[in-house]
């Protein structure tokens, strides 16, 4: 996975892939995205990474949020609709095109 | 303990089984009295950083997806205020534990 | 406040906590007291309504909320709020807010969050399924309509801008402030 280290920016337009994420740890990437692929719709103000500050890591560093959309097809198998949700870059990584997911 | 923290129950979206939404329950802030001295336990708390906002999510989180899903939503964060406390000291144990 | 609740097993657990905390010498009830008189005073939807309306009758202050909200509710010194975010419907497109991981949403602007809106039931299904979750709020969307689901997941909060009723050309500001709902900002009405 070298290649898919999440960029420092990324742009509206962009098709990423929210990655699976650790459940033993607090962190804000809903279990219905993660795997998936969506559009970055919008950049956010950087926020501080959830749950880095747990455990008297003390307070965590502020890293880019993306507006990311997601087509009800690719979460649910159904649907027409989308969901848009506020993603850290921590938990994106670019994806080639949006066919081409791996399901974890 | 820590099993209950991959458990994670508060994350609902998408899963099945709630039922129906129910539009018409009663509006008010606070159904009684109790729940909005949670809430401004938690504000005043939150004045003071006692306790940072990812900590008070993540001592929901960790809750037993039993508790978590028979708990009202302030009960939840009374459970959530009470453990944090517990941890950092401020309280010796559980105020409300011995009934 | 009333007080008739006191007896309740979770009432009691409840003041023996806030004992606690107050000999713990982190609060008082005084400060317990006007928290809660502020919050109830200040956090009401009638703020986001009048930003609504503005917006309906003032295309430079709708483009404004649109793409800076925080500013635009500085302009009408209404409960500031950073992280806020304005998402407009159309006639093609409807958007309706949810935060499924735990119910955040714009308190100072639309008031304490309604029961339904922190339900499971709520946050589960609007994601997947919201036209029938808005079909049971007696919303029926023309199928042709695009529905954007928002899901507050960071520290952004999301208020929808319902479109303007038809027929309400002469009415003032804060006649139509008077139409728009809660339920209408957060997408699970037409207005």
């Amino acid at each position: 996975m070298s290649d898919a280290a999440a960029p420092s920016h990324l742009a509206p337009g962009a098709t990423v892939r929210c990655r699976a994420q650790d459940p033993s740890r607090h962190n804000r990437a809903p279990r219905y995205v993660q795997g998936r692929v969506g559009e970055v719709v919008e950049l956010r103000r950087s926020q501080p990474l959830p749950g880095e500050s747990l455990g008297g890591g003390g307070p965590a560093e502020l890293t880019p949020v993306y507006a990311v959309r997601f087509a009800a097809a690719e979460l649910w198998g159904a649907g027409d609709h989308s969901v848009t949700l506020d993603l850290w870059e921590h938990y994106l990584e670019e994806a080639g095109n949006p066919g081409a997911e791996e399901n974890p | 303990m820590r099993d209950n923290a991959s458990v994670r129950p508060h994350d609902v979206g998408g899963m099945g089984g709630f039922g129906p939404v129910s539009p018409d329950e009663p509006d008010e802030a606070f159904h009684a009295d109790w729940e909005a001295r949670v809430f401004a336990l938690n504000v005043a708390l939150r004045r003071r950083d006692t306790y940072s906002s990812d900590e008070f999510r993540d001592a929901i989180e960790r809750m037993p997806p039993d508790a978590y899903l028979a708990s009202s939503y302030y009960e939840r964060w009374m459970r959530a205020m009470t453990t944090l406390l517990i941890e950092k000291g401020v309280l010796a144990g559980d105020p409300g534990a011995d009934e | 406040m009333s007080t008739e609740h006191e007896g309740a097993p979770t009432a009691a657990r409840l003041r023996r906590l806030e004992e606690a905390v107050i000999e713990a010498g982190l609060t008082s009830d005084d400060e317990l007291d006007s928290i809660l008189e502020d919050f109830l005073a200040n956090a009401k939807p009638i703020n986001g309504a009048r930003l609504i309306a503005r917006a309906w009758v003032d295309d430079g202050f709708r483009r404004r909320l649109l793409s800076d909200a925080a500013s635009a509710v500085e302009e009408m010194a209404l409960p500031s709020l950073s992280v806020l975010r304005a998402v407009e419907n159309t006639r093609h497109v409807h958007n309706v807010v949810v935060c499924t991981l735990c119910s955040c949403y714009p308190v100072g602007l639309l008031g304490p969050s309604p029961s339904w809106y922190k339900s499971e039931a709520y946050r589960s299904r609007v994601v997947r399924e919201p036209r029938a979750v808005l079909a049971e709020f007696g919303f029926e969307l023309d199928p042709g309509v695009e529905i954007r689901v928002w899901d507050a997941t960071a520290e952004e909060r999301y208020l929808v801008v319902p479109r303007r009723p038809a027929g309400t050309q002469a009415l003032g500001e804060s006649e139509l402030a008077a139409l728009v709902t809660r339920a209408g900002m957060i997408g699970t009405a037409a207005v």
